[in-house]
Formats: C-alpha cells, sequence, structure tokens
C-alpha cells in the first residue's frame, strides 16, 4: 500500500519521529505503539494543521496493525490518551486556548476515521457532543477561534452525530440559536457562521445552492 | 460538564453478577432464617452486606490479568476507559455479526435436511433442531466469545490452525472450538472450554528448561478463570458431553504424561482479534 506519506501531512514532525511514523504504517509490530501514539497526540494537540488530518494516520496505524498481527493496542492507547486530555480539557481550555480548540478538532477526526465495522465509535459520541455544547457555551462564543472549530465540525461529523445521538443535537442547536438571538457582543463574523450553521442543519446538513451563493460567493472571486 | 457514559451497559454489569461469588453474605442473604432460626427481616444490614459483599467480601482476588491486558484489570462492572469500552463494542457487533451468520447456516442447513427427508421418506433421527436450540442471551455470549478468545490467543492455537487446515480435522482427535450459539448449562460449557485449551496445549511451541509444574500452574489458572463459586450453582443436567470429547481426554494425558517437555504454553499479548464462529 503506497500511500504518499504526504497525504498524512507529517511534515511538522521532525526526521526521526518521522522515520518512526512511516515505520508503524508499514511494520506496527516493529515499534513501540505507544510511544508511536504519543508522538501523534502531542502534535495534534500543537499542530492546528495537522489537528485536522491526523485521523488519518491513526487509522491506517490501527488497520496496519490489526491486519499484521490481530492486535488493538495503537487504538487502545489512543483512545485512553484521548480521554485523559478529555478529563483535564477546561483545565486545558484555561491554560491554552489553541490547545483546547486543536484537542477537539483532533477528537473529532478520531471518530470520524475509526470506525469499528463501519460505524461510529459509541464510546466517543457523548465526549465529543461535551466538547460540542462548551464550544457553544456564551463565554466561548466570544472567541472567534472556538466558534470556528465548531462550525468545521459540525460540517465535518454533524450528520453522523446526529445519527447516534438526535437528542443532543437537538440539545446543542438549541445553545446556539440561543447564541445568536440573545447574546451581546457577538461579532458579525460570529453570527454569520452560527446563521450558517443554522441553515446547513435545517437543511439536512446540507447547504442550499442560494444559501452557498450567499455564504460564498466572495470566496469564488 | 460531566461525562455521560452511554446506556447498554447492562450486558457488561449482568456479566459481572454472573461471574461474582460474593461468598457467605451472598448466600446468607438469600436464606430465609438467620442463623438463629428467625425469618431475617430486609434490614438495612443485609444491603449492606450485598453492597459490601461486591466489593469486600468477595472470595477471589481483587484484579486479575488477562492474556489480553498488559496489567491487572479491575473487577468492577463496566470498564471506564475509552480503550475498552469500544474493544467491547466492537466483539458485541461481531458477535451480532456471527449470530445472523449462524442462523442463516442452520436454516440452509435445516432447509436442505427436510428437503431431503420429504424426498427420501426416511426418518431418520435428526438433530434436535439446531434453530430451536439457539443461546441468544447477549451477555452469556459475550462471555463465551471472550473465553473463546482466551484460548485462541495463544501460540497453540495459532500453530495447531496452521498445521491442521479445517477440512482435515478429525473429530475427537483434533479440538473443535466449542459452539457459542448452543444451550448448555453453564458447567457444561465451562467444561468444553477446558477441555479445549487442555487439547490444544498438544500444540504448544517447544521450550527448553520445561516443567510440568509450570503447565501445571498454568492451568491452575486457566481454572481460577472459571468461576469455581458457581459450582455452588446446583445444575442438575449432567454435562451434555459427547463422547468424542470424552475420548481424545484420556489419549492426550496419556501424551502429555509420556512428554518430557510439556511446553509452557504462552499467552501472546494481543487482543481479541475478530472472531470468526468457528463450526465445522
Amino acid at each position: 500500500m503506497e500511500n504518499s506519506t504526504d497525504d498524512y501531512k507529517i511534515q511538522s514532525f521532525d526526521p526521526d519521529s518521522q522515520i518512526l511514523l512511516k515505520t508503524a504504517l508499514k511494520d506496527p509490530s516493529s515499534v513501540n505503539l505507544e510511544k508511536v501514539c504519543s508522538i501523534i497526540v502531542d502534535q495534534s494537540l500543537k499542530d492546528v494543521v495537522f489537528s485536522k488530518e491526523a485521523g488519518r494516520i491513526c487509522y491506517t496505524i490501527v488497520q496496519a496493525e490489526a491486519k499484521q498481527t490481530g492486535g488493538n493496542i495503537f487504538r487502545k492507547h489512543l483512545l485512553n490518551r484521548l480521554q485523559q486530555e478529555f478529563n483535564k480539557r477546561e483545565e486545558t481550555r484555561t491554560s491554552s486556548l489553541q490547545e483546547w480548540v486543536c484537542y477537539v478538532t483532533f477528537i473529532c477526526n478520531i471518530f470520524d476515521y475509526l470506525k469499528v465495522n463501519n460505524m461510529p465509535m459509541v464510546a466517543l459520541v457523548h465526549p465529543v457532543y461535551d466538547c460540542l455544547m462548551r464550544l457553544a457555551h456564551p463565554d466561548a462564543l466570544t472567541n472567534e477561534e472556538e466558534v470556528d472549530c465548531l462550525v468545521l465540525q459540525l460540517h465535518r461529523i454533524g450528520e453522523q452525530l446526529e445519527k447516534a445521538n438526535g437528542q443532543r443535537m437537538d440539545e446543542l442547536f438549541f445553545l446556539l440559536r440561543d447564541g445568536f438571538l440573545l447574546q451581546e457582543g457577538l461579532t458579525s463574523m460570529t453570527r454569520l457562521l452560527l446563521l450558517e450553521i443554522l441553515e446547513f442543519r435545517a437543511g439536512g446538513w446540507v447547504l442550499s445552492s442560494t444559501a452557498h451563493k450567499y455564504y460564498y460567493s466572495e470566496l469564488a472571486d | 460538564m460531566s461525562h455521560r457514559s452511554k446506556g447498554s451497559r447492562s450486558d457488561a454489569h449482568s456479566l459481572e453478577t454472573d461471574h461474582r461469588s460474593s461468598g457467605p453474605s451472598r448466600w446468607s442473604h438469600c436464606r430465609k432464617r438467620g442463623i438463629d432460626g428467625n425469618l431475617r427481616a430486609n434490614s438495612d444490614d443485609d444491603a449492606d452486606d450485598r453492597g459490601k459483599g461486591h466489593a469486600h467480601s468477595d472470595s477471589r482476588h481483587s484484579s486479575f490479568t488477562t492474556p489480553e491486558s498488559a496489567g491487572p484489570v479491575s473487577r468492577c462492572g463496566r470498564p471506564s476507559d475509552w480503550g475498552s469500552q469500544v474493544e467491547d463494542e466492537e466483539m458485541r457487533r461481531d458477535l451480532h455479526r456471527d449470530t445472523q451468520r449462524y442462523r442463516r447456516r442452520i436454516l440452509a442447513a435445516e432447509v436442505t435436511h427436510r428437503e431431503r427427508k420429504t424426498s427420501s421418506g426416511s426418518s431418520g433421527s435428526c438433530d434436535s433442531r439446531e434453530g430451536d436450540n439457539i443461546e441468544t442471551d447477549e451477555a452469556m455470549l459475550l462471555r463465551r466469545q471472550k473465553q473463546i478468545n482466551y484460548g485462541k490467543n495463544t501460540l497453540a492455537y495459532d500453530r495447531y490452525i496452521k498445521e491442521v487446515p479445517k477440512h482435515m480435522r478429525q473429530p475427537g482427535v483434533h479440538p473443535k472450538t466449542p459452539n457459542k450459539f448452543r444451550k448448555y448449562s453453564r458447567r457444561s460449557w465451562d467444561q468444553q472450554i477446558k477441555l479445549w485449551k487442555v487439547k490444544l496445549h498438544a500444540w504448544d511451541p517447544p521450550a527448553e528448561g520445561c516443567q510440568k509444574g509450570a503447565q501445571e500452574a498454568s492451568l491452575n489458572d486457566e481454572l481460577d478463570e472459571l468461576d469455581l463459586g458457581d459450582i455452588m450453582d446446583i445444575e442438575l443436567d449432567f454435562p451434555a458431553l459427547t463422547e468424542s470429547q470424552n475420548a481424545p481426554l484420556r489419549v492426550h494425558n496419556s501424551s502429555v504424561q509420556d512428554q518430557d517437555c510439556g511446553g509452557t504454553p504462552v499467552k501472546v499479548q494481543k487482543t481479541e482479534p475478530p472472531e470468526e464462529a468457528d463450526m465445522a
């Protein structure tokens, strides 16, 4: 399986780590998977670009390990590390907004890519919702970084999440409507993003062509 | 913002209550009369005992190491770490898939059997219809699946399936994975698993520094996995072992005694591979 490793966006890693990752992709039993996991997670929490795509390399390693040894050591370490970070997310948010945003992006990306029998991992559904709900809180809506993260995740995994648990999606959108309507001090960009996501979901996780023109026509120019 | 665990942990929980033997307090609670002969009232003490029984007077170790885990695993009902939750989820999904495949195979076999009967007009004895006899209790199936996985996660099993392809297996001589979908009593099932694993030891990799003691020690470990407390469950039906399963045990014993090097079974540290319902 010759996937160009550029696909995995690992250029931001130091050279030794890159070699380790490339080996993990081809021959997982020959490397220390806990260490590989650690490197990936650490980088995901620092690098905004990588956190958006880290799910893919994780998925490939999980598959490679399953095929080679039938094990899922890497996945286990990954999930448990995710859980650790989840448990201290409030602390993380306070000390570094960027790390918090990276974490949410990362966990959503994992949710998107790592499936179990082609179904999303049930164990992650509530944690992901918890993160998104946090982003929809009034104090988070005042930060464009957090709003941006929130709408990005909903674009990518909103439909899957809703299928997994519709009630919590309803709750999330109650908060979003409230924020849009009632919260003072939101920037016009924030309100634009919120309005777009409200329309996006209302349209069944698809934006009508007219709405698309409204929101994105300036980009096309 | 607390993390809510998804429901449907009842499977794992009932699994756990299956395993638990809380020693005297469990049984004394069930007794209608106390030691002094008076009827027991449902007092707080009892409830406490029951609660305590689960946590403290459990007569077995509070943790145990499974082949898959890196270290001691707590005995609490539901796994709280995501790694284990996802593994359980995967096991449950695999189980559903297996169940459907098994039902299809049984139905197909029954149809064929019925067709043959009507065409030949014979009244040959037919196996009690498997379709009526499928075990469906999910918690039980999961437990059985775990027991099977322990046996399959061994070098012995790997070597066995490489050496003997399924179609070459001779009943009685070659170990056959117990069929988790058949209805068996708990004792019968546990016994089948034990015998199966004992037979698999014949394919253990040769090891230097052989001791029969080591082999016995590992068999003891396997016995520990069986819920000995459940012997208290009085099963009036005798283990439904077939002839073929009894005979090879004797054969195996003698071969083990003949060998100088029993070979220490080596458990491979890998977690459950995707299970292929092993019935042929």
